[in-house]
């Protein structure tokens, strides 16, 4: 039963029973002075004390909450999920933040002044003022080549990298290439490796000297971590094989006729023909919108 | 006069709670390490040497005589109860990193972090057991990279480089770069370890019984590669073993240990020829010949 229909039933005044943006003030006051102190060492994670969300950890809860501690009545709010508006967390979420708080939704990034993310940057650059949300299943880096929590803790301490450029080496050795898809590690301010979230290694680019300001939330893991505005963030390399980005080659998108974005790979159910779609549909959208009007940018 | 490159003084490790009277109730006069009043561990105590450059000092001893644990303690694996250590080296790469002078400086004060750059920069270390020193399900290549990547590498066609001359130099087949040391021997696990300490040009290289989990025909390589090596690059060493064949074979100077005590220090002829100390006469003795 959805939370609106069953609180109509009980007959109960929502606006009694729960504060603006449903976590309680003292949760998000703490939430707020984590994302500070995030916010002044770019790329740690912070602990904080995770709160019980009306989803299973593991499902955005991190995310959530750093978008229900930020929000005031005047926020305009995109949330996004693979780069889709519609897919269905973004559309949960959105309906549940919406409930709890009343404040505008849009799918346009311009006009969005606080946007939650899952696995996606969209293609647009954020401004100054915007803020990012991105849900973060593992914030630990170093954890694919180290279990211990007390052990991953040390490393960042000491810079103590050498072991995740093993992993690289290795990667390099085995396959002549860094065969990392997503969750490309990045270095934040030349000090911490951090986990950009599973984003394409595409968007790992938009990172670095972001005029906008990107908050990650893992709820389950209990981390906040943040990249403030015009941080230097440089994805890891080394001097004989460089980062890059994903290659489509020629592939364009089949709605838009997109070339520069990034683009999901799909079976035609007719033709049985592989085509290729934007990841980030507002934008797709957006540009589709501005042809049909016959725009000339 | 030559200067010693290192100083160690009054080294003493001990593990349990500790009370006062440990250090006096403990040592090769009471034969025994364990305090009998708090039963803690004295792994070793007031130990005091100097090393000078391109020497190969024995540490020579039965076992729990606390030999190792110098070993540890050099490698700053573990943390000293008291001593001091200083080097009389510079380096300027190393002193740019941390921030300070070396000389003169206890680098048991250091912080971790400055005790793991002057680890990566400065020291190599050899372990009885390859899987201690080795990743072991990590390429070759990529072992010894590991040394390059703590020391700032950041070319793959250079590490490889290096890696395969350093495993030629150590009689490994540089075709084999690229398999983990699971897939390898004991002797040769054992070369790749001392390729990975050789890899940064330690100042300092420790090699705590390298040769003991060997079969004798192996083992006999072993040395060979160690004291060719020593011919060539003039390491400065500390070789620990309790195996007296060992100990004549690399060394110049040795020190007997017992009870976490130096109970005899002197030149390693003299010393095996002429032991002074009840315990150095019976280890002599002992030995099969």
């Amino acid at each position: 039963m959805k939370l609106g229909k069953w609180l109509q039933q009980q007959d109960i005044d929502t606006s009694c029973h729960y504060t603006f943006a449903f976590i309680d003030e003292g949760a998000k006051r703490e939430i707020r002075r984590k994302t500070l102190k995030a916010i002044a060492i770019p790329g740690y994670q912070v602990p904080f004390g995770s709160r019980d969300m009306p989803i299973a950890r593991g499902w955005g809860t991190g995310g959530i909450q750093l978008t229900l501690s930020l929000i005031g009545p005047d926020e305009i709010l995109k949330v996004i999920d693979q780069g889709s508006d519609d897919s269905v967390n973004a559309v949960n979420i959105k309906a549940f933040i919406s409930q709890v708080t009343g404040v505008r939704l849009t799918t346009k990034v311009q006009e969005a002044t606080l946007i939650q993310t899952r696995h996606r940057i969209p293609e647009e650059p954020l401004r100054k003022g915007q803020i990012l949300v991105l849900q973060v299943p593992i914030p630990e880096p170093l954890r694919i080549v180290e279990p211990s929590e007390r052990e991953t803790r040390r490393m960042h301490a000491e810079a103590d990298y050498s072991r995740m450029w093993l992993h690289l080496y290795e990667n390099i050795v085995a396959y002549k290439e860094i065969m990392i898809g997503s969750r490309y590690p990045v270095f934040v301010n030349d000090r911490y490796i951090m986990d950009p979230s599973p984003i394409p290694r595409w968007d790992n680019p938009q990172l670095h000297m972001s005029e906008g300001l990107y908050l990650f939330g893992a709820g389950r893991e209990k981390r906040i971590y943040a990249i403030p505005p015009y941080t230097d963030v440089k994805s890891i390399e080394f001097r004989d094989y460089v980062f890059r980005v994903e290659d489509f080659g020629e592939a364009t998108c089949c709605r838009c006729g997109s070339k520069n974005t990034f683009l999901n790979e799909m079976i035609d159910d007719r033709s049985g023909k592989r085509i290729y779609s934007c990841s980030d549909t507002a934008y797709c959208s957006n540009l589709l919108d501005q042809k049909r009007e016959g725009y000339k940018p | 006069m030559i200067r010693p490159v290192l100083k160690i003084k009054g080294l003493s490790k001990r593990h349990g709670r500790g009370c006062p009277s440990c250090y006096n109730l403990t040592g090769p006069q009471h034969d025994r390490n364990i305090c009998p009043q708090c039963q803690s561990v004295v792994a070793c105590h007031n130990i005091t040497f100097e090393l000078f450059p391109k020497e190969v000092l024995g540490i020579v001893g039965e076992s729990g005589s606390g030999k190792s644990t110098v070993i540890k303690l050099l490698n700053f694996d573990l943390e000293p109860d008291e001593g001091e250590l200083y080097v009389n080296h510079s380096n300027s790469e190393v002193e740019n990193r941390i921030g300070l002078p070396l000389e003169g400086q206890n680098l048991f004060t250091l912080n971790s972090f400055r005790k793991r750059l002057l680890r990566n920069f400065m020291i190599g270390v050899v372990y009885q057991h390859p899987h201690l020193g080795l990743r072991l399900n990590v390429s070759s290549g990529g072992n010894i990279a590991e040394r390059l990547l703590m020391a700032d590498w950041r070319h793959v066609g250079d590490m490889r480089e290096r890696s395969a001359e350093l495993l030629a130099k150590t009689e490994v087949p540089v075709s084999r770069m690229d398999e983990p040391p699971r897939n390898f021997s004991g002797g040769m696990q054992q070369r790749v370890q001392i390729a990975k300490a050789l890899s940064n040009e330690p100042m300092l290289l420790l090699l705590d019984e390298v040769t003991s989990g060997l079969d004798v025909s192996v083992q006999a390589r072993v040395l060979d590669l160690i004291r060719s090596l020593q011919h060539e690059l003039h390491v400065t060493t500390i070789v620990v073993s309790h195996d007296l064949g060992v100990i004549k074979m690399l060394t110049s100077r040795t020190i007997v240990m017992k009870n976490g005590h130096i109970v005899e220090s002197g030149l390693t002829d003299q010393v095996l020829e002429d032991p002074q100390h009840p315990y150095s006469q019976l280890l002599v003795s002992s030995a099969l010949t």
